[in-house]
Parts: structure tokens; sequence; C-alpha cells
């Protein structure tokens, strides 16, 4: 990273452009930056994680550090990290950088941004001295007055001030009303007919080589399943066979139940992590691997609906009560009930039962 | 008068050739299998033991206590081949080992599909949205103000006994029907809590349905129609009295009795009312049954009625010779109660009617059943039969693969057969 661009954003904090009031504490930030903890290491000798490493992260230019493999977005994106960026893209991930493969929500309180930003700052000594300057109340006196500030903020604000939530209008009154973020946060189910489903699209091209690197290790690189795991392609025509191989091809009815569970379940053990493209691209490469689009297509919120799953029409409502129940409903026989009986099958035969020793 | 011994220390040479000689005496009796008692009596009685003497461990010793060593055999267990990874695994509970009709926490069969998280309440939020009035937030205190009920229900797996679909393979109780726990259950009734977010907007009640999600990296997710959700559905935060363990959703789940246990939303996170199933993975893809002809029956949520005899059983062989004995079992039936539990020795000839457990649960939960009866040593083909409130007489094997073929995987309700040997020790078979 050039000087030149570090002390310009250096300059930017000095010149007081950043538009939040709070006063910055490295101390609060470091409890605000248990929540990047997960991904993100900084610190001597932090090594990237699920996230790049954050030391020097002001006037670092976005998607450059070394072995870390980010989004085309953030690659792309041309941004050089300084204050006022880096606390619009810590409020919004996703509306700052559309793209972006940092799942974070983001942080609602700008007093958190400031704090967080003041954290990582003591990692970066070229800008830690002006950062010194610019909040000189950044003493121990002063942290220990911001701390007790935060604690009371903390404890009556989440109701009222910050989620700007109403009181719940039932016979109770407990609970309080939902804010739009909150159940956009958590309502990203995906309907059989689309509803949910946001804007955008993925090709095949670019899902096979985000399958290959997300997903085959479970799954095989052809969607084939390795070992015990699921296997998500293959399987036509075989619902009726003896062994039924039941895949997104053979047996699911919705494509959109693929774009749920993919978006919102996988990959297993990082959960939540793929924006919407890549969902639509991994989409696309999972029906292709089906032989259901050609290696061109490219999956959209458009075309969504005019993909036709092989076996949508393969499913009926339980039907136990019409063809079970009546015939079970019957005074059982006590006496007498059969002729003779013969074993026909033992469990020891096979012998997987597991061993009783511990 | 007798010598005292001070337990093992001292005892072994002394004991042991008191035991020599008494076994010339009552040689015949040890060999019938009766414990080693001499001719003056059993050691049992006639020796001081540690615990007679010695004091035992002082309170607190366990601030929560676990079961004693002896019973450390009393466990779930995993069949590992049946899954890739034990994170998005099942285990089963130690029928077998157990009696009445209430499943400890501690040994109730887990399922996770992402893992068992760990969610404390302080950050536990239970959001109502959809078609209802206001979307609502709640707080695991906030639940806590709501009435609430106590019930008992059963929680079973859609894929209990699943593996015995094609043939006889698992050789015990524990893992032929171990996918089942019964448990009393603190918690408020759904209809409460959908009422406090407000109906109207859903206005025609009849042909809406409630998503169920959790707070896990699965999210699995389910629909159920809001009919049954405006029944029975407990949002549920005790169990046995005590909070919910991590493996069963704590601090909060979702107890739809009766109905498969893939349904019972664990770390419940949000419920909406929608006018369409999700038509989510778990109710596609999994939870689905593929008859004969390859079409796939679809929101089969009910567990039809089921029994079977927990001892004796491939783990519980018979370990007295002929005489006296109690044959023991579970039964259930997501319809309702149980009313009558039969038991046939000859593999299903004939049946006798077995008695209750004086101890009956709600509806939809386990009934225990005895046949209090007399082995007279010989081999015996076991089998249990329940019937529900609505009549239902649970299936044979050969029934229900009649219906549905033999590529079902869940809703396997049938008959279960024991082949007890003469030497006591049972095996899981089928029978024509």
């Amino acid at each position: 990273m050039s000087k030149f661009l570090k002390a310009l954003s250096a300059g930017a904090c000095l010149l007081g452009t950043v538009s939040f009031s709070h006063a910055m504490d490295p101390a609060a930030g470091k409890t605000v930056y248990k929540k990047c903890a997960a991904c993100h290491a900084v610190g001597d000798g932090a090594a990237n994680k699920v996230g790049p490493q954050l030391n020097d992260i002001f006037g670092r230019a976005a998607g450059s550090v070394d072995g870390f493999k980010y989004s085309k977005a953030m690659m792309n994106s041309g941004i050089v990290w300084e204050e006022e960026n880096l606390a619009e893209y810590l409020a919004a991930p996703r509306k700052f950088l559309k793209g972006t493969r940092m799942a974070f929500a983001g942080l609602k309180k700008e007093e958190d941004i400031a704090n967080v930003l003041a954290y990582l700052k003591t990692f970066d000594p070229d800008v830690a001295d002006e950062s010194a300057l610019t909040t000189p109340e950044v003493d121990d006196d002063g942290q220990a007055s911001t701390k007790i500030a935060s604690a009371e903020t903390d404890e009556v604000a989440p109701a009222i001030a910050d989620l700007e939530a109403a009181m719940s209008k039932g016979l109770f009154g407990l609970g309080r009303q939902a804010t739009p973020s909150e159940v956009a946060a958590w309502d990203v189910k995906v309907m059989p007919d689309g509803r949910g489903l946001p804007v955008g699209s993925g090709s095949v091209f670019d899902g096979e080589e985000l399958f290959v690197e997300q997903c085959a290790a479970c799954h095989g690189d052809f969607a084939e399943g390795v070992d015990n795991w699921p296997k998500l392609a293959g399987g036509e025509g075989t619902l009726a066979d003896e062994d039924p191989l039941k895949t997104v091809g053979s047996y699911w009815p919705y494509l959109s139940t693929v774009w749920d569970y993919v978006h919102r379940s996988m990959p297993f053990g990082y959960a939540g992590t793929l924006s919407d493209d890549d969902t639509y691209a991994i989409v696309a490469y999972i029906l292709y691997s089906n032989d259901i689009v050609d290696d061109e297509f490219v999956l959209s919120n458009e075309n969504f609906l005019d993909v036709e799953m092989p076996n949508a029409d393969g499913f009926i409502v339980d039907d136990r009560p019409e063809t079970e129940y009546g015939q079970w409903r019957t005074d059982p026989c006590m006496e007498n009930c059969k002729g003779s009986v013969e074993i026909t099958m033992r469990a020891t035969v096979l012998d997987v039962t597991p061993e009783e020793s511990q | 008068m007798l010598k005292m011994f001070r337990g093992s220390e001292s005892a072994p040479d002394v004991s042991r050739r008191r035991f020599l000689t008494t076994s010339l005496v009552s040689g015949a009796a040890l060999a019938a299998g009766s414990s080693t008692v001499r001719a003056e009596g059993d050691p049992a009685i006639l020796e001081l033991k540690d615990w007679a003497s010695f004091t035992g461990d002082g309170v607190d010793a366990s601030p929560y206590g676990l079961p004693i060593d002896f019973e450390s055999d009393v466990v779930r267990r995993n069949v590992e081949w049946l899954t890739a990874d034990t994170i998005s695994s099942i285990n089963f509970t130690p029928i077998h080992a157990l009696d009445g009709t209430i499943t400890p926490q501690g040994c109730a069969f887990e399922r996770h599909h992402s893992g068992a998280i760990e969610l404390p309440k302080e950050e536990y939020r239970l959001m109502i949205n959809g078609l209802v009035d206001q979307p609502l937030v709640f707080t695991y205190d906030d639940l806590e103000r709501f009435p609430r009920e106590n019930h008992v229900y059963f929680c079973e797996c859609a894929a209990n006994t699943g593996m015995e679909w094609a043939g006889a393979q698992l050789n015990g109780v524990q893992f032929t029907h171990g996918m089942i726990h019964n448990m009393e259950y603190s918690g408020v009734p759904l209809r409460i809590l959908l009422q406090e977010a407000g109906l109207s907007a859903a206005s025609d009640l009849s042909n809406k349905w409630v998503f169920f999600e959790g707070a896990d990296a699965s999210s699995n997710g389910r629909t159920i129609p809001l009919e049954k959700a405006l029944d029975d559905v407990l949002v549920a935060f005790k169990a046995n009295g005590e909070a919910l363990r991590k493996e069963h959703g704590y601090p909060v789940r979702i107890v739809v009795p009766g109905w498969e246990g893939n349904l019972w939303i664990k770390w419940l996170r949000r419920i909406e009312v929608t006018d369409a199933p999700v038509e989510s993975r778990e109710e596609t893809s999994k939870y689905t049954d593929t008859l004969e002809d390859g079409t796939s029956r679809k929101w089969t949520w009910v567990m039809d009625a089921k029994s079977v005899i927990t001892s004796p059983s491939p783990q519980m062989p018979i370990k007295h010779g002929p005489g006296p004995m109690v044959i023991s079992g579970l039964a259930w039936s997501g319809h309702g109660r149980i009313t009558r539990v039969d038991v046939s020795k000859d593999g299903g000839i004939s049946w006798e009617t077995a008695r209750l457990g004086t101890t009956q649960g709600d509806s939809k939960a386990l009934t225990r059943f005895y046949l209090d009866t007399t082995w007279d040593g010989e081999e015996m083909l076991l089998q249990a039969r329940a019937i529900d409130e609505t009549g239902y007489v649970q299936p044979t094997k050969d029934q229900l693969r009649e219906v549905r073929g033999l590529n079902s995987i869940y809703h396997n309700n049938c008959i279960q057969t024991w082949h007890v040997k003469k030497d006591g020790t049972a095996e899981n078979v089928e029978v024509s």
C-alpha cells in the first residue's frame, strides 16, 4: 500500500470527515470485536481464517491480503480501506458491497463501529498515533467512563431507541414488534412459487468453480456424493426400483427447496455465508449436474420458475386414512390367527449391530 | 459366631475357601444359575460390606448427579454406518434398560442436522411473523410470563425402525426402536403466542400454515397446518422439570404432539404464518415416503400406533430359568391414547392381552405394558400389538409392505418379533 494513500486516509480522519460523533474507545472496541473474531484474526501472527487477517487494514486496498480468496466483488471493488468506508461497510456489508462473501449482518450502533475501528487502529502503527490525536480522551479514565455509559445504554436501548419497535398490542402486551430489518434478517425462506427469491443470478460456469471449492469435499466434483454424504445428481428413473437413488434431479419436486437450503444451510459447517449470486450459481451447477440445464445456463430470479423439475408430479398427499386406516381399524384376531410360523430372517446373519462395549 | 471381614482386602482367602466348600454341597443350585449361596447363607448378607461399614459420599459430592457407575451401559448409542458424520446424525435411547414411561433427558435420543449448539437464554429471541397482525419478538423471559401448561408426549423420529423395512437388521431394541423419548414438557401453547401476534391478517384459518425454524446452522424448518398449531402444539422450555438439554433444543423447542420428531424444531427462533407450505428440504427430499410405483407420500406427519417389547429383547436376555417372569414393553400412538396391548409368544398365532402400567401419560404419550406370565423354558417368538383409541390395530410388516412396497424408510410401525431361545437369549427376527 502506498504511503500516499495511507497518509490520505489518516488525513481524512484528522479532518473529521467521519460523521459519527461518539468517542472512540479501543477497549470497548475489543468487546465489539468478539463478533468479528470468529472469522478475522488480528494482532501478532494473525493469519487468514474464514476472513482475511486485519492487521494494517487502514490504507489497505480491498482484496489484497496474500493467500485469501476474496469474492470477485471485493477484488474488483477498487476500494482502499479507510475509516469512513470501513464504517459504512461494517454498518451493512452486503448493502455497501453487493456480492461480498462476508456473511456478517452488520453493526447497528455507530458507537460500536467507532469503537471497533479504534480497536483495529491499535494494530495499524501508521494510523495509531493520529487516532490518539483525534480521540485524546482515550486515556484510562476516559475508557472507564465510556464503558459505563455504554453498559447503561445497552440495558435500556434495544427495545426502544435502537430498534424503534413498539410494544405488543396483543392481549398480554408481551414482547415487542419486530422491525422490518429484523424480519428481513431471519425470514429468508423461498417458497415454491418463487416468493422470497432475491434479485440476482449465477451461471453454471461460476457455479462449477464455487461447487468444487465449497461443496465437492462432501458432494463430489460432479455432485455424485462422497462416502455417506448426500448424492445430489443422478438416479433419474430409479424411484420405483429396489434401491432408489433420490437426488435433486431424480426426486426433489421444487427448485425453491434447493435454493433455500443451499442459501440457509450450506456449506456444512459454514452456513449462511453464500451470497445470493453465488447461491444462484451453485444451484445452476446442481441443475447442470442433473442434465436439467445446459452448460451455458444462467439461473436468475427471472427464469427461476421456468426450470422444470423432473419429479415435480411425483408426490401425493398422505393417503394413509384411505389406504390403511380403514382396513386396520378392525377387531384383531386372538386365537388360531395363522396355521404355522416360520422364521424368515435373522438380524445376526447381517451382523451390522454395534458391539456392546463402549 | 460368624467372623466378620472388612470387604475385599481381607476377605478373598477365607471367602474363596468357603465358596469351594459350599460349592460341593450346593453344586446343583449353582449350576442352575442361582447366586453363590453358602451353606449358612448368602455372603451378600453374611459379610459385612464396605457400604455397610464405611461412610459414603457427602452431599455436594455431585452437585448435579449422574447415574451410578454400575449403570454406565445405559447410554445413548450411535450406529456409525448410518450417517457420514455425528454432527448430522442420530443416536438411540436405551429403551431396553428403562422402565416406566418417562425418558431421562440425559439418555433421550439426539438428532442434529448441524450439531447441538449452545444458545444462551440472554441471546434467545423468538420471532413470529408472516400473516399476523403484528410481527413480534419475544425474549426468553417474555415466554415465561405467558400462561403455561405441562404435558407428557412421546417424540418419535419418523425413521424409527426404518432400517428394518427390508428385513431384520439390528439386533437390539435400542437400535430398532430407540429413536423415541417421552418427556413431561412445560411450555406455552402456541395458540396463545399466535393470538398475541393476532390472526386477523390470516383471515380464513382453515387453509393457512405455520412454518417453524431453528437457530442452528442447519436452520431446519418445517411447515404444519395452522389448525394443528392452534390445537395442541407447545412452545416448550422445560422437560421433566428442568431446562431442556442443549441436544434437545435449549432454551426453547417446539413440541408437536403425536407427529414425527423432525417437526419438533429445536432452538426455535422463528414462527411464520403462511398461506402455503414452504416445502423445505426436510419436507420434500426427506421425510417423504416412496411407494412401490415410485410416487411418494408427503405430509405424512402422524405417527401411527406402535408397540415393542423392551424386555426380554436381544439386549435384555432372560437371566433366570423357567418360572415367573415379566414381559415388558412400550406402546404409543400419534392419534391419541393406547387402549390395549396384546402379546403373542408364538409369532402371532395366539394373543393375550397385557396389563397397562398404572401411570398413564397424556394422550400421545408412551404407555408401559406388562404381561405377568410364566416361562416354560421353551423358545418363544415374542410380539406386541398396540390398539389405540381410534380402534387402529398395529399392522404386521407384511401388511405395511402390501400397501407401501419395500422402499419406504419412514413410518415403519410394524409388529416386531423377538426370537427368545431356550438359553434365554433373544434375537431380532422376521417371521412368516
